[in-house]
């Protein structure tokens, strides 16, 4: 197996101050170049701990994270670290294919153009390859400059798995990214978050435990903030250890 | 008791003289509300009517190239002079003018409010912006006579502070509180995912807010600075009072001007009803009146989702 | 790296100038509150607000433009009122959305956008002439009236829409027609918001001086109006009687800014009202 790529310590996170946390003590690794999935009855704390590993959570007002969480090493809530930088290098994907209402082509520059990018030349072959490793090159490649929201629900998803790459990420973080979906254009895109591993560290949450099993090599199983067990996704899904992994895999609860 | 007796009779005239009590009960409000909403249309309909009746007539006087295109206003003059072009020019001046002060500004205070403010100041933020959109004309514009032109005059060593500059200047801060408040609505209206998904990518906060917020909200602001340029236009107190009201046509903005609506505010009071000099002066009034519903027609194309590519 | 410095330095500066831009606004707001407030309070006193003007408006007081504005907020609410709640009501239960209603919106729209001084024109036109009013508390207030028509339909509607569902299904279910859940039920539930409306309204109208030029605000009247054919005198437009047309500026400079005072607290003060009326109402909502 590969090295970790993102490493998490004794995670804790709360909402508020109040608020119990939506995180205990959660420790993991996320191995280089392969597809972590995180499964788990909805409100048990994937999509937030998902969200601590590019700091999305700092948006929620009074939120508290204690624990550390690494990328290569590098502690990624230590003073010094530029958030922006962090969230280029490690990318995420939402549940609900976000476009901006842009063209095709506008969509896929806007990261490499925050960047610096200015060279049109430049930008059109990183928007090529970009919509290429997001399998859609071949449906957009003639209307680049129509509008993202005229494209269907799937291909909006791949367009912002495109938008994501094209910065050059290291980690690709997918909340959910099928749930919106209909059946065929979630097939495509399963298909594609096993074609990304290749050059990055993708790490999915699902509730759709399938999903989780076709895609991933590991798999994470949590339970109200908790990580409950953790391993390879043929282990988890064929022996698990817990209890309540069983519980949940064989459908009695969740 | 009597009701319930009432109720076990289900046949014969009691009740169908009910229903039919019961269907007055329902047409007669039915019909005076809509008489009465209809006075909406009644008085619009009235105003275009009476404004063009009072205004056509100059049109025996004078022809419209000479209204249109005629350097001078002297309306009292014998032989008088029609011209509105001076008159045209400064309405114009003064609402470009305001225009580009105000939508810049106004647009960067809806940011303001809507992505940066911390939530505990936003209704204050709000609220002083409501209280400047409060405050009379008549109030600003005496602050341009009696505050601002004496200060421009001396600093700027002009002939009178009473001037373009002055008026366009208080103009923006009448026209700022719609601006902003209109433009901050559309902003808020950004879904959250918009936003998101720029963080996602590694946006700062501003990049956030002026490349992607600022686009997605495009429209509602365009029709925000629309509206905004629509009051400009129409404004007349503080026009009156501090920008100058020489009709010459201006070059500069330390000339002083006289816009439409200061023309029709100063001369009114003095003119006899059914003289030429009043049918011109309601023919400016038919000019603004034709400007704002054009202006009108354009906000509801943005909104009714013409005009995108 | 030093691209992300770069943005992080912008980022932060473009914060800073947003900051800065709010700031000045608000300085701005409170300076000027601020100046008027220091140069008009010497002015004050009970015989300012209980005087009538003297001596060619150089002495005395101002209670007959004050008269003058309750005047003219009363006639003009009196129209607008009734009329801007009945054709809220009317779009919000009778109109089914066909050509009428499309009609009548956009004539709402478009009054909303006449130009104050252009309904002056219309209100000189159409109420001092045509129906022969003259120049009197009657035009004048019917045309602020008019003013402030498409701001009360707004606010009523937004008023009516606010009332839940299941006040007008529990009303239907017990049998009552249209107009009886209207009448009792949604128009009472909706009052208060439709107050709060008229009260900011009111704020707006009293501080109009365009549309009453030339259809009945006069600039001077020994009394108080006695009818409503009769002119009367108000504060906004004696604000610039008082600022243009004195021979003495200097001697009428304390007048000024007290009726500009006076006239502020009026405006100011009732749109707090509002203002504070509608936050306590967000609240229950």
């Amino acid at each position: 197996m590969e090295e970790a790529k993102m490493v998490t310590k004794s995670l804790f996170m709360s909402y508020s101050r109040n608020a119990p946390p939506a995180l205990k003590d959660v420790t993991m690794d996320i191995r280089a170049n392969s597809v972590t999935a995180f499964i788990g009855p909805s409100g048990c704390g994937k999509s937030t701990f998902l969200r601590c590993l590019n700091r999305m959570n700092d948006f929620v007002r009074d939120a508290r994270i204690t624990g550390r969480v690494l990328l290569d090493g590098m502690d990624i809530y230590s003073p010094e670290v530029d958030v922006t930088n962090l969230r280029r290098r490690v990318g995420m994907v939402f549940q609900r294919p976000n476009p901006f209402p842009f063209s095709i082509r506008e969509n896929v520059a806007y990261g490499p153009k925050l960047l610096g990018a200015r060279d049109e030349s430049v930008i059109d072959e990183i928007v090529e390859n970009s919509l290429r490793s997001a399998g859609l090159w071949e449906e957009a490649r003639d209307r680049l400059n129509d509008m993202a929201t005229s494209l269907s629900g799937g291909q909006q998803q791949r367009l912002c798995i495109a938008r994501a790459i094209a910065v050059e990420p290291e980690v690709l973080l997918m909340d959910e990214p099928t749930s919106a979906l209909d059946p065929i254009a979630t097939a495509r895109v399963e298909e594609l978050v096993r074609e990304l591993k290749r050059d990055y560290t993708v790490a999915i949450v699902t509730h759709n435990m399938q999903q989780a099993a076709r895609v991933s090599d590991t798999t994470a199983f949590f339970l109200m903030g908790e990580l409950v067990e953790y391993g390879p996704t043929d282990v988890i899904f064929t022996t698990p250890t817990d209890q309540r992994t069983e519980d949940y895999i064989t459908g009695r609860f969740g | 008791m009597e009701r319930a007796g009432e109720i076990v009779i289900t046949t014969g005239g009691p009740r169908g003289a009910r229903r039919g009590a019961r269907k007055w009960g329902e047409i007669v409000p039915k019909g005076v509300v809509t008489s009465v909403a209809l006075s909406g249309i009644w008085l619009m309909a009235f105003i275009i009517f009476f404004l063009i009746k009072e205004g056509a007539p100059i049109l025996k006087e004078t022809s419209l190239t000479e209204i249109a295109l005629g350097q001078l206003w002297y309306p009292v003059s014998n032989p008088p002079s029609y011209g509105m072009l001076p008159l045209i020019a400064g309405s114009a001046a003064v609402t470009l003018l305001s225009s580009i002060m105000a939508i810049p500004f106004g647009v960067v205070l809806a940011l303001f409010i809507s992505d940066v403010c911390p939530e505990r100041a936003r209704e204050f933020c709000k609220v002083s912006l409501e209280i400047l959109g409060f405050l009379p004309s008549v109030v600003l514009g005496f602050i341009g006579m009696a505050v601002i032109a004496p200060h421009m005059q001396m600093k700027l060593e002009l002939l009178s502070g009473l001037n373009m500059l002055n008026a366009s200047f208080l103009l923006g801060i009448l026209i700022l509180p719609t601006i902003a408040t209109l433009s901050e609505d559309s902003l808020y209206a950004v879904p959250q995912a918009m936003r998101d998904a720029s963080y996602a990518l590694g946006g700062t906060r501003c990049e956030t807010m002026f490349k992607v917020v600022l686009k997605c909200a495009s429209r509602g602001i365009a029709q925000a600075a629309i509206l905004g340029v629509m009051r400009s236009v129409g404004e007349t107190m503080v026009v009156l009072m501090a920008a100058g009201g020489a009709a010459i046509i201006p070059l500069a903005m330390s000339d002083p001007v006289r816009p439409l609506t200061s023309t029709i505010a100063a001369e009114m009071g003095e003119t006899p009803v059914g003289s030429p000099h009043y049918h011109a002066l309601f023919f400016m009034g038919c000019l603004l009146l034709f400007i704002t519903i054009a202006l009108n027609i354009l906000v509801l194309r943005i909104e009714s989702g013409g005009g995108e590519k | 790296m030093s691209i992300y410095l770069l943005r992080r330095a912008a980022d932060r500066a473009s914060t800073a100038a947003l900051y800065g831009c709010m700031a000045l606004s608000a300085a701005v707001l409170g300076l000027i509150l601020a100046f008027l407030a220091y140069r008009g309070v010497g002015a004050i006193s009970w015989e300012f607000i209980s005087d009538h003007p003297r001596a060619g408006m150089t002495e005395g007081g101002i209670v007959t433009p004050i008269a003058g504005t309750v005047q003219l907020i009363l006639v003009s609410m009196a129209f607008a009122f009734p009329v801007g709640v009945t054709t809220a009501v009317y779009f919000n239960e009778y109109s089914r959305g066909g050509a009428l209603t499309k009609a009548l919106r956009l004539a709402v729209r478009s009054l909303a956008s006449v130009p104050s001084v252009v309904l002056g024109l219309f209100g000189l036109a159409f109420f001092c002439v045509f129906l022969r009013f003259g120049a009197s508390l009657l035009s004048a207030g019917l045309t602020l009236g008019c003013l402030a028509l498409p701001t009360l339909i707004t606010a009523s509607e937004t008023a009516l829409q606010n009332v839940p569902r299941e006040f007008r299904d529990a009303s239907y279910a017990l049998g009552g027609t249209r107009w009886q859940t209207i009448y009792k039920v949604v128009l009472p539930s909706a009052f208060p918001g439709i107050i709060t409306g008229g009260i900011l309204c009111v704020g707006r109208v009293a501080g109009e001086t365009a549309p009453i030029m030339f259809t009945g605000a006069v600039f001077f009247a020994p009394g108080f109006a006695r009818s409503i054919f009769d002119s009367v005198m108000a504060l906004p437009y004696h604000i610039y009687v008082l600022a243009t047309a004195g021979t003495r500026i200097d001697k009428t400079e304390p007048l000024q800014y007290g009726t500009i005072l006076v006239l502020l607290a009026l405006v100011l003060g009732i749109s707090m009202v509002g203002i504070v009326a509608r936050a306590r109402l967000r609240k229950r909502l």
